[in-house]
């Protein structure tokens, strides 16, 4: 397959939850191709660490903040956006911990829709009037279970569903800024979340087995190939894509086998 | 008839969509729990629906939906339970820039976390009947309108939430998502209110739909009837669209 290769050089882009995962392998390739990289996660410690692993510079601002909290994602928009520009919000921090209905007390409901949902909303906000003076984008990380169900995980099912409700709204309310806003809805990827998702099942090996089969592609993502298409995303490429939910699934949502 | 020895529960039933079901639901057979959040509205829906279908199967609960107590609360004061309709629900418009946390978060609270909350606490009535969940949605779930980010975020996660209790529920509970577009209630009046031009406002809305024309209560509610239909066995999981077209087509 041709590598695709883009210059975001003079961009920049906030990647919240880039701790680790997808969020990080999308830092990774942002600030790859040029770009000055805000990275969000947690804690001060967590983004330390992964601007260590992509080798440190000044393209790389540690954006610290506790999503979760009613005034996270403004705070990291701030720190963001302290050089005055903002090209890129990618929303993709997110909490996944499967639990059955009757488990589900209201600690667990709360974290999944603010971390996954109003996050989201409010990190966009914050954003506004950085990306109305850069017609920048946002994507939002949605999943497919942003588009359907699987059973023991309804507030994260609820809350992904919502994301990709609200990135329609958001759009359309936008287009007429230049502002593009899209859903992205990966199937499973091979992340430190599926592997704990995976070892929190008591049988690892079958619960790969089981997403591999799951998925008619018979493998899970990279997160550097669905980083890959979040760049494309990013790009002229996708000038004409907002309002979207674009599947990347490896087939999951198409049909059955 | 068709929900006779049926016991329902209608949140936000005082009026609009909710009230309209509610009495469907009388007429046909079946025992309407009303709800409402104010004791006096609930009251006078009781009053008001016993007297039209003289029948003593109505009977009202008050609660807050945005209060997770009251809701567990409803929950209990309720014995056995057939169909639970989440009707209530709030819509709040404001651009992104002037959306509050509090306005998200009540319309989250409202919209999403109640019908969640509802459907957990009577869950093991609803087990014990091999009952029915029906969800109200909106054509927002599926369609983002300007203005509209948290209502649309609610909608569209009220989708999920069926989805994933359809899901895990199976086949015990059947559980649906009914999504009117435009209906003619106290909600869509108090946007078309603050338009500039009422008529105008009106017929905006309208034109979203194929039937260019917005809905009756009483439209949204035969289509709450027939998901939440004892004869409907083999729907679960489902977002049912009533909305005049909306999302099927568009025009240039
Ligand atoms: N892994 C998968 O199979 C999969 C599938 C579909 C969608 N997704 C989505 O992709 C995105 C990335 O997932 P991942 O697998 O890389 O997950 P991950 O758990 O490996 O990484 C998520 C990151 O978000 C951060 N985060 C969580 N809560 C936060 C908070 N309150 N404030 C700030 N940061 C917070 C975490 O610290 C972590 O670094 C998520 O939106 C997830 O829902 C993942």
């Amino acid at each position: 397959m041709a590598e695709v290769t883009f210059d975001y050089g003079g961009r920049v882009a906030l990647v919240t939850g880039a701790g680790r995962g997808l969020g990080f392998a999308i830092a990774k390739a942002l600030f790859k191709a040029g770009a000055t990289v805000a990275v969000n996660d947690r804690t001060a410690e967590s983004c330390a660490a992964a601007i260590a692993r992509l080798g440190g510079g000044p393209g790389l601002i540690a954006a610290p903040a506790d999503l979760a909290t009613g005034n996270g994602p403004a705070n990291a928009v701030a720190q963001a956006t302290a050089g005055g520009r903002l090209d890129f919000l990618i929303n993709n921090a997110a909490v996944n911990v499967e639990r059955p209905v009757t488990a589900t007390d209201d600690a667990h409901w709360d974290l999944h829709l603010n971390v996954i949902l109003r996050a989201s909303f409010l990190t966009a906000q914050a954003a506004l009037p950085y990306l109305r003076q850069s017609r920048g984008c946002i994507v939002n990380i949605a999943s497919e279970l942003g588009l359907h169900a699987i059973a023991n995980n309804v507030a994260y099912i609820s809350a992904k569903h919502g994301l990709v409700a609200m990135t329609k709204a958001m759009a359309i309310e936008l287009a007429p800024t230049g502002i593009r806003a899209n859903a992205l809805c990966p199937g499973t990827m091979d992340t430190e979340l599926m592997q704990e998702c995976a070892r929190d099942s008591g049988d690892p090996a079958s619960y790969y087995a089981a997403f591999n089969r799951y998925h008619p592609i018979g493998r899970l993502a990279t997160p550097d190939e669905i980083a890959a298409f979040v760049l494309c995303l990013l790009s002229s490429a996708a000038g004409y894509m907002t309002g979207a939910a674009v599947t990347i699934d490896g087939g999951s949502t198409a049909g059955r086998q | 008839m068709e929900f006779d020895g049926k016991t329902i529960l209608v949140t936000g039933s005082t009026r609009g969509i909710g009230t309209a079901a509610a009495a469907l639901f009388l007429e046909r057979g079946g025992s309407v729990v009303l709800h409402g959040r104010r004791q006096a509205d609930v009251d006078a829906a009781v009053a008001r629906l016993s007297a039209a279908h003289s029948s003593d199967r109505v009977r009202g609960l008050s609660a807050d939906l945005s209060d997770r107590k009251a809701c567990r609360g409803l929950a209990t004061s309720i014995d056995g339970l057939d169909i639970l309709v989440n009707c209530g629900g709030i819509f709040r418009e404001a651009a992104i820039a002037e959306t509050s946390l509090a306005l998200w978060d009540e319309t989250i609270a409202v919209n999403l976390t109640a019908a969640w909350v509802l459907s957990q606490a009577l869950l093991p009535k609803l087990r014990a009947t091999r009952g029915t969940i029906v969800n109200v949605g909106s054509d927002a779930a599926l369609l983002g309108y300007a203005g509209c980010a948290a209502y649309c975020a609610s909608k569209g996660a009220l989708v999920g939430l069926t989805r994933a209790l359809a899901t895990e529920l199976a086949p015990e509970v059947r559980v649906l998502c009914l999504c009117p577009g435009p209906t003619e209630t106290d909600m869509m009046r108090a946007s078309i209110g603050t338009a500039p031009d009422e008529e105008k406002a009106r017929q905006q809305w309208a034109s979203y739909t194929l039937l260019n024309r917005v809905a009756a209560p009483t439209e949204i509610a035969e289509s709450i009837l027939l998901a939440a239909s004892p004869r409907a066995t083999y729907l679960t999981g489902s977002v049912i669209m009533a909305d005049g077209g909306a999302t099927a087509g568009k025009r240039v």
